[in-house]
């Protein structure tokens, strides 16, 4: 896998749809490496999946939705519990050590419905961009598959968050015909104000939020 | 997935070329024809310059993904060509026929760029009914993004260049996301697992062959 090796950055630099286009000018794009190994880009998934699955399962708690929106957010929250699971029980697997959930702090996002959904809506689309931007540093197949199967799932709850918000198709629904990536200090910003203190574990700030 | 549920069985793809569909067939899972000739690399070969390094076996999964992406935009484009949706709906539909097309472009100037040749439009006999009755459209709409996003994550492992990887993961999400918005409309499960599932051959043969005129 040294091919993923000399080009690290360049799938978290550049949008799918821009790569398609630089396929002959990718070393010119590579930055400073964000992840040293699979166990770092695990544990920075982890930690926003444990993000997610708090977030759903106080969300959840708070009775603000009834119906298909109550049974899809249900269901939601049992796939990020899922990916904490599976994502804890890889990392064990290849040596390394989780990170312990972060504490955190959600604001009003239990206000309301709105609020819930709304807030939900940016978390989803924020995991499917965090994980598209880091899945160039995976090195392991079978990690890439599953973090890949991760991507994906996030990306139907973005969908389905953004319709039951009724919003705009293209540019609440869908994002355009190719997701795009996000850099993890692009991540790491955008899901700052929800961390009250960074898990410990991960081998200093270069690995946790 | 059975044949009965796609178009009960009858052919919707015909190629234009005998190499176009051998390779969507190998690439399908499709066993059948001579393995010696497939691992020639049919239609990608002869066009690389001295020191170009793109790996036919990227070159095959680009056109196999070309190929699904062209059923999907026929498909749509003849079903929004018609008056069946409308309201909500028909605005949830619109873009996707957008993402197709694009994700149609996309790839074949990804094959060019790669000195590889796309692979050719193939011809589409969708059965009588597909774009008159509502629900019979939003189905198999269904089944086809369900089955592009399990086309797309069998060949994660696959692709050897990360340009391309990124790419096609970029096209994957957005397919998981039609097909989530898919599930919502005809009352299936958005979220059918945690995680995305790639299909194995055996699958992906079952579902690919009602296309094939083969």
């Amino acid at each position: 896998m040294k091919r993923r090796d000399f080009i690290k950055g360049s799938v978290a630099a550049v949008p799918g749809s821009v790569a398609l286009q630089m396929l002959g000018t990718r070393f010119a794009l590579a930055q400073t490496a964000d992840f040293g190994s699979d166990i770092d880009v695990l544990n920075y998934a982890l930690t926003l999946e444990y993000l997610e699955a708090e977030f759903y399962r106080q969300g959840n708690a708070a009775n603000l939705l009834t119906g298909k929106e109550a049974t899809y957010l249900a269901k939601i929250g049992a796939d990020e519990n899922a990916h904490v699971s599976a994502i804890t029980q890889t990392v064990q697997k290849l040596g390394g050590t989780p990170v312990p959930s972060p504490a955190v702090d959600f604001a009003d996002s239990f206000s309301s419905r709105d609020n819930f959904l709304k807030t939900s809506h940016t978390f989803e689309n924020l995991g499917v961009q965090a994980y598209l931007g880091a899945a160039g540093f995976i090195k392991d197949k079978d990690v890439l598959q599953a973090a890949a199967g991760i991507f994906g799932v996030e990306a139907r709850h973005a969908a389905v968050v953004g319709n039951l918000l009724n919003l705009e198709p293209e540019g609440g629904v869908y994002m355009g015909p190719n997701e795009t990536p996000k850099t993890k200090a692009q991540v790491l910003a955008a899901a700052g104000p929800f961390i009250k203190t960074a898990s410990a574990a991960a081998g200093g700030a270069a690995t946790t939020l | 997935m059975s044949k009965q549920e796609l178009f009960d069985g009858k052919p919707v793809m015909v190629f234009t070329k005998e190499t176009d569909r051998r390779n969507f067939l190998r690439w399908a899972g499709i066993v059948g024809v001579g393995a010696g000739l497939a691992v020639t690399g049919v239609g990608v070969g002869g066009k690389q310059p001295a020191g170009a390094q793109t790996d036919e076996n990227d070159l095959e999964i680009l056109n196999y993904a070309l190929t699904l992406e062209y059923l999907e935009a026929e498909f749509y484009r003849q079903g929004l060509a018609g008056p069946i949706l409308s309201g909500r709906e028909r605005a949830l539909v619109e873009p996707i026929l957008d993402h197709e097309n694009a994700h149609v472009s996309s790839l074949t100037a990804t094959v060019k760029k790669l000195n590889g040749t796309p692979v050719d439009k193939p011809r589409f006999k969708f059965p009588e009914g597909t774009f008159t009755d509502k629900a019979k459209f939003l189905e198999t709409a269904r089944t086809f993004e369900e089955l592009g996003v399990s086309a797309y994550h069998g060949q994660v492992t696959q692709i050897k260049a990360d340009p391309i990887l990124a790419a096609a993961a970029a096209i994957a999400g957005v397919e998981s996301r039609h097909a989530a918005i898919l599930q919502d409309l005809t009352g299936g499960d958005p979220f059918p697992a945690p995680v995305e599932m790639p299909k194995s051959k055996e699958q992906v043969l079952e579902a690919a062959k009602p296309f094939i005129d083969a």
